[in-house]
């Protein structure tokens, strides 16, 4: 209630600027900066309010019952903030709404103020349709918690940077929309709008890189990049923001280019909410992997969408005689031509991976829903790629000097990753089944699989590699019953590359079912077991909470007491397997009848029996991998120096 | 002449690409459809319980029902058994039928699992 409150004030306030912002006879800057800072503060507030309910463990919230839980450590309780769709949202609004506070402090016209109030309200309403502060219909005591598989520290940095760049190409689209509706040749607005752009795309880069990394080094499928419309869909208004970057740096020194650094503008800022639209209506949700589940979001992310690309174009179109007219080039050996050369290779590869990630979508309009696989990516912009590569090295060679330091580090970083990203694919992969403690050569290494080692209190284990000499570990997280949760791989990081070894799902074991009634004795073959009493916790409604048995197990001659707990939890409960007589045995307690009279236990295999299993696993070598890791980073620090540098490079 | 270079490259890159399209495009199809076409299509359909998935060397069998109709296919999926896919509900196979074989032949397996964004990446 106090969430959507605080929401409600928040668009309020980002509706009273853009309407002061657009009712241009009244000077009243400082209102504007007024209600700026209001909706800006109104909307920190409600983020902190979310991050309170997480750390408060109020179950009572859906979104906090869905995504914490009271186990999950303090950086993951911090990250579950945005690891659902509402709070991602939330997340955005948060940024867009920051900046715009930031915004009226610089020099911006109020035209464009008024457009990223418009798009801020917007935001806000989205947030509102599908809120994060919405109740849970059932009573729960544990929330589900974070997915193992995000719970890790680069997933838990990925989405507020990629956050940030989606919101940020908030600005130059504002920034141009501002422009053309207040004088539409006018220039002025190319200086502020680049150094947004630059950091936009630094941000979104570096966000699209620590989401690759985290793919590499977490899923274990043995790659960065699966060409999943959720990484299509920020890699493309990526690419076109490097587009718009060049064409405003171009039309500081050409006026034509002004009208296609304006189209660029917009249509980036469009391929932003586009991207949101496919990935989180959920009408992907058979041709991707990523599944966020189905919403009724989708309508309205399809509206913002129209509201972007045909507010845009309509100003463009209105005011295009208005724009300076020409050639956008001289001649072919000047800068500009190679430039805008380049601009059109990224916008053919930004076309292809459109088009591939929108087939479900265009598809299913034409009557027959189709997709395409992740080949027809590679295939169609490796050509385009290598003669993008081509064409840059030709014109660093020619132009390079023109650079700023951050710009030649930037193209530098670039063209390395072009390289890396064919360098490291050009290893080896093999799957194979390792038998525990047998040396096997792959791909030229010597591989031994040395079984696995478990700490199932902290619920996780490791399977254990020694690769020419060196051990490496891969871990599996594990769920609160035993099973596997995330299964990670092992690396072994070289100067010529890495080892990469990802185990598949171990073989299934037989687990012996025990049915034990109270006072009565049974046995699993060789140990017999007493359950002697139980508990059943109840809250004030009489649900359960939690259940605990007392069994006592002997082998004849001694007597082990154990006390197994069962925890209810939103799916069921969970419990941890108890090992007895000295790692013997391990038993798990997984019900418990109402009447308390009958207990069910799982006898399973000992650690011993199962560190002693041979393992599946796919092995593959990544070539020089690190000089990818080291080129994406040149890319974000080169853009991010950059950002001083405009006079210096349009005075050229 | 601007103009016609900027032309030029439109086509060329139109029609290249649209020839891409064409070769990787896989529709959506029923179980009985995919049996009906020789090209690479994609089916979901709901696992078949009552046959045992089964990992032979490096090949996966297991077999699909149609959520509709309930026709089963038996699927061969060059590759490991992908993760999560006992507790799945719905697999997408991506292949072709081959006839002879009387199975799907699958390149990729996507395994849709009940709880959110918990379905995992099958062979690649």
């Amino acid at each position: 209630m106090t969430g959507t409150l605080l929401l409600g004030g928040g668009l309020t306030a980002a509706l009273a600027a853009m309407t002061i912002c657009f009712a241009q006879k009244i000077p009243s800057a400082r209102l504007v900066k007024i209600c700026a800072a209001t909706s800006a503060s109104l909307i920190c507030a409600a983020s902190l309010l979310l991050w309170y309910l997480i750390f408060e463990n109020d179950f009572s919230v859906e979104y906090v019952a869905t995504y914490s839980s009271t186990t999950l450590p303090t950086l993951y309780k911090i990250s579950a903030f945005w690891a659902g769709q509402q709070g991602s949202f939330l997340l955005w609004l948060l940024i867009h709404a920051v900046t715009g506070a930031v915004l009226t402090f610089r020099r911006t016209s109020a035209a464009a103020l008024g457009i990223y109030f418009l798009l801020q309200g917007v935001l806000v309403l989205l947030v509102m349709a599908q809120s994060p502060f919405a109740e849970h219909s059932a009573q729960v005591y544990e929330g589900v918690g974070l997915n193992p598989l995000l719970q890790d520290f680069w997933m838990a940095i990925h989405p507020p940077i990629i956050f940030a760049g989606y919101a940020l190409l908030a600005v130059p689209f504002a920034l141009s929309l501002g422009a053309l509706l207040t004088e539409a040749a006018s220039r002025s607005w190319l200086e502020e709008a680049r150094k947004w752009t630059l950091a936009a795309w630094s941000l979104l880069g570096a966000g699209i890189f620590v989401g690759g990394y985290w793919a590499y080094k977490v899923l274990g499928w043995g790659g960065y990049w699966g060409w999943d419309p959720v990484e299509n869909s920020s890699l493309v208004p990526w690419i076109l923001a490097e587009v718009l970057l060049h064409l405003i740096n171009l039309a500081a020194k050409k006026p034509a280019v002004l009208s296609v650094a304006h189209a660029a503008a917009t249509f980036t800022y469009a391929l932003v909410i586009y991207g949101t639209f496919l990935t989180r209506s959920g009408i992907l949700g058979d041709f991707s992997v990523h599944s966020f589940a189905g919403t009724s979001i989708g309508l309205a992310i399809a509206l913002t969408n129209a509201l972007v690309l045909i507010g845009g174009l309509s100003i463009i179109l209105v005011k295009a005689k208005s724009l300076p007219q020409g050639n956008m080039y001289d001649t072919h050996r000047e800068p500009a031509f190679t430039i805008l050369l380049s601009c059109l290779l990224l916008i053919f590869i930004a076309a292809i991976v459109w088009v591939g990630m929108s087939m479900p979508l265009l598809s299913q309009q034409a009557g027959e829903a189709a997709a395409v696989d992740s080949d027809f990516y590679v295939k169609s912009t490796a050509p385009i790629a290598l003669a993008l590569a081509v064409l840059m090295i030709y014109a660093f060679i020619k132009f390079g000097r023109m650079l700023s330091l951050g710009g030649k580090v930037a193209h530098v970083g670039f063209l390395a990753m072009l390289a890396a990203i064919v360098i490291s694919a050009q290893g080896e992969t093999v799957t194979q089944e390792l038998q525990p403690r047998t040396t096997v050569s792959i791909a030229g290494h010597a591989v031994t699989y040395e079984g696995q080692v478990f700490y199932e209190a902290e619920h996780k284990k490791f399977y254990v590699y020694t690769v020419d000499g060196e051990v490496v570990r891969a871990l599996t997280k594990l769920h609160n019953n035993g099973t596997d949760a995330a299964r990670e791989p092992a690396i072994l990081k070289s100067l010529t590359g890495d080892v990469y070894i990802a185990p598949h799902a171990p073989e299934v074991v037989d687990v012996q079912e025990l049915i034990l009634t109270k006072g009565l004795f049974a046995m699993d073959g060789e140990l017999g077991y007493i359950f002697d009493d139980a508990h059943i916790d109840r809250d004030e409604n009489n649900q359960p909470t939690q259940a605990s048995a007392q069994i006592t197990i002997t082998d004849g001659e001694v007597e082990e007491v154990i006390h197994p707990l069962i925890t209810v939890t939103p799916d069921g409960g969970s419990s941890t397997a108890i090992e007895v007589f000295n790692g013997k045995r391990r038993v798990r307690l997984t019900g418990i009848s109402g009447d308390l009279e009958k207990a069910r236990l799982e006898i399973l295999p000992t650690l011993d029996k199962l560190s002693a299993m041979p393992v599946t696993a796919t092995i593959s070598t990544k070539p020089y991998i690190w000089l990818l890791w080291l080129s994406v980073t040149l890319i974000c620090i080169g853009t991010l120096l950059a950002i001083k540098n405009f006079r210096r490079e349009v005075m050229r | 002449m601007r103009k016609i270079f900027l032309i030029v490259l439109l086509v060329g890159f139109i029609g290249y690409a649209g020839l891409n399209l064409a070769e990787s495009v896989t529709p959506y199809v029923t179980i009985a459809e995919a049996r009906a076409t020789q090209s690479g299509v994609q089916v979901k359909g709901l696992l078949d319980k009552t046959s045992a998935p089964a990992q032979v060397g490096n090949e996966f069998t297991f077999s699909l029902q149609d959520e509709a109709t309930g026709e089963v296919m038996r699927v061969k999926f060059d590759g490991v058994k992908p993760d999560q896919f006992d507790e799945a509900y719905h697999v997408v196979a991506v292949g072709k039928y081959d006839a002879a074989d009387e199975a799907f032949h699958a390149k990729k397996l996507l395994v849709k699992c009940p709880s959110k964004y918990e379905s995992q990446r099958g062979g690649e």
